[in-house]
């Protein structure tokens, strides 16, 4: 049987662990909060971008931008994958890469070439020792996602698929569903896939003016499909941010439970040990007592 | 005084109020809405925005974007928008500085081509930043 000394340290570690476990869990929920906000914040901007996109390529040819263009060429796929700088947040970064690693593994006959874009330390961390030759960019996440950060990223991959170097990307993210359900997805990026209006929205009579374009519906796609593209990196930062957030705060909250589970059961070991000690003693005085009679 | 200027940024709304007239930084020159302007869309890009209210005129820094106009309603898609009491000075002229040094250590050479076009663009809106605060 354990000694009470040992089983009394134990007991006092795994304290200290719950104590760090529920802070975590405490930290995660509030920052999930301003991740939601931020998520609901960039929400009227992507809303707004998404009808004028409607609206714009209604009228005009879709083949005019280089982004919008199908390459018939299978040289070179890019993935961008985004990941969360830190761990502890249980299966969250894992699923995403695995999903990112089939998806590599799956389409590297189609192509001569497959590049990784990587945001976020995990997936650099996972990626360098597996398929470093592969890695084009690898980036910590910045502190809060920023828009900066992610129209940088956008604009590399979409200047370089419209020279030519590239003829697919392919975005890998953790969408995020609720506080318990983040689900890896992944989208096509590029070539973009401007958002189809649907038919049943056209009967509000008023909004069927059309708008005037100026200077010509080809500048102005030109301006608008590249900030789609940022949009989209934007917005997979977001949901990670988000989701990352909340699987900490699930994992946390489980490891809590886990050890409240085992202080108990360490508890009740310490007890009958101690009950033991005392039973023994007893024996011991009431031997002892018997042998002087 | 019917005109409703809203500016929305990845961010959020950064701006929702009615104003008598606001001048934009248009792609193709900057232009001037009021009321009842005919409803087109163009794109922007990076300048300085006046708004015109009936208390004066303030001054706003935009990046790239577009703008949707109707009568009643402007609405300005940017990357950024900052007023120009909230920009400071000494940030943006630092950042100005870093990158423009930066920039100038960069040989001009193919591959860098991509980073050459950011840092240039830092600049470019560090330098509106700063014109943009004196006014």
């Amino acid at each position: 049987m354990a000694n009470l000394r040992d089983i009394k340290r134990r007991i006092g570690s795994v304290k200290s662990t719950q104590k760090i476990t529920s802070a975590m869990k405490m930290v995660a929920a509030a920052k999930l909060r301003r991740a939601q906000d931020a998520i609901e914040n960039a929400r009227p901007y992507a809303v707004r971008m998404r009808s004028t996109l409607e609206e714009v390529s209604k009228g005009t040819l879709e083949e005019t931008h280089p982004l919008l263009a199908v390459h018939q060429e299978r040289k070179a796929l890019e993935l961008i994958v985004v990941t969360s700088n830190r761990g502890l947040a249980g299966a969250f970064n894992s699923s995403v890469l695995k999903l990112a690693e089939s998806i590599v593994a799956k389409r590297e006959p189609e192509f001569d070439t497959v590049g990784l874009t990587l945001l976020g330390k995990k997936a650099g961390d996972y990626f360098r020792r597996r398929r470093a030759h592969q890695i084009k960019h690898d980036s910590p996440i910045d502190g809060n996602v920023s828009y900066e950060q992610a129209a940088d990223v956008a604009r590399d991959v979409a200047r370089r698929y419209a020279a030519g170097d590239l003829d697919e990307v392919v975005l890998v993210f953790s969408e995020f569903k609720s506080t318990m359900t983040q689900t890896p997805v992944s989208t096509q990026l590029l070539p973009f896939a401007p958002p189809k209006s649907s038919a049943d929205e056209e009967d509000s009579a008023d909004e069927a003016l059309p708008f005037e374009i100026e200077p010509d519906p080809e500048a102005l796609l030109a301006a608008l499909v590249p900030k789609a593209v940022e949009i989209e990196v934007f917005r997979a930062m977001l949901e990670n941010q988000a989701g990352e957030h909340a699987a900490r705060m699930t994992a946390m909250e489980a490891a809590t439970k886990n050890t409240e589970e085992l202080i108990e059961s360490l508890t009740l070991q310490y007890n009958r040990a101690r009950q033991a000690a005392i039973t023994s003693e007893l024996v011991e005085i009431v031997t002892g007592a018997q042998a002087l009679e | 005084m019917a005109l409703e200027l809203v500016v929305v940024t990845p961010s959020g709304e950064a701006l929702c109020e009615e104003v008598e007239q606001v001048v934009l930084p248009g792609e193709a020159g900057d232009f001037g809405v009021l009321e009842s302007h005919e409803r087109f869309l163009t794109p922007l890009g990076l300048g300085p925005m006046q708004i015109i209210g009936t208390g004066g005129s303030r001054w706003a820094a935009l990046s790239s974007g577009f703008a949707e106009v109707d009568g009643t309603r402007v609405v300005v898609l940017v990357d950024s928008c900052a007023l120009a009491s909230d920009i400071d000075q000494d940030a943006s002229e630092s950042r100005r500085v870093a990158a423009g040094s930066e920039l100038a250590a960069l040989p001009d050479v193919e591959e860098n081509a991509g980073e050459r076009a950011r840092l240039a663009a830092v600049v470019a809106k560090a330098e509106l930043d700063i014109d943009v605060a004196g006014r």
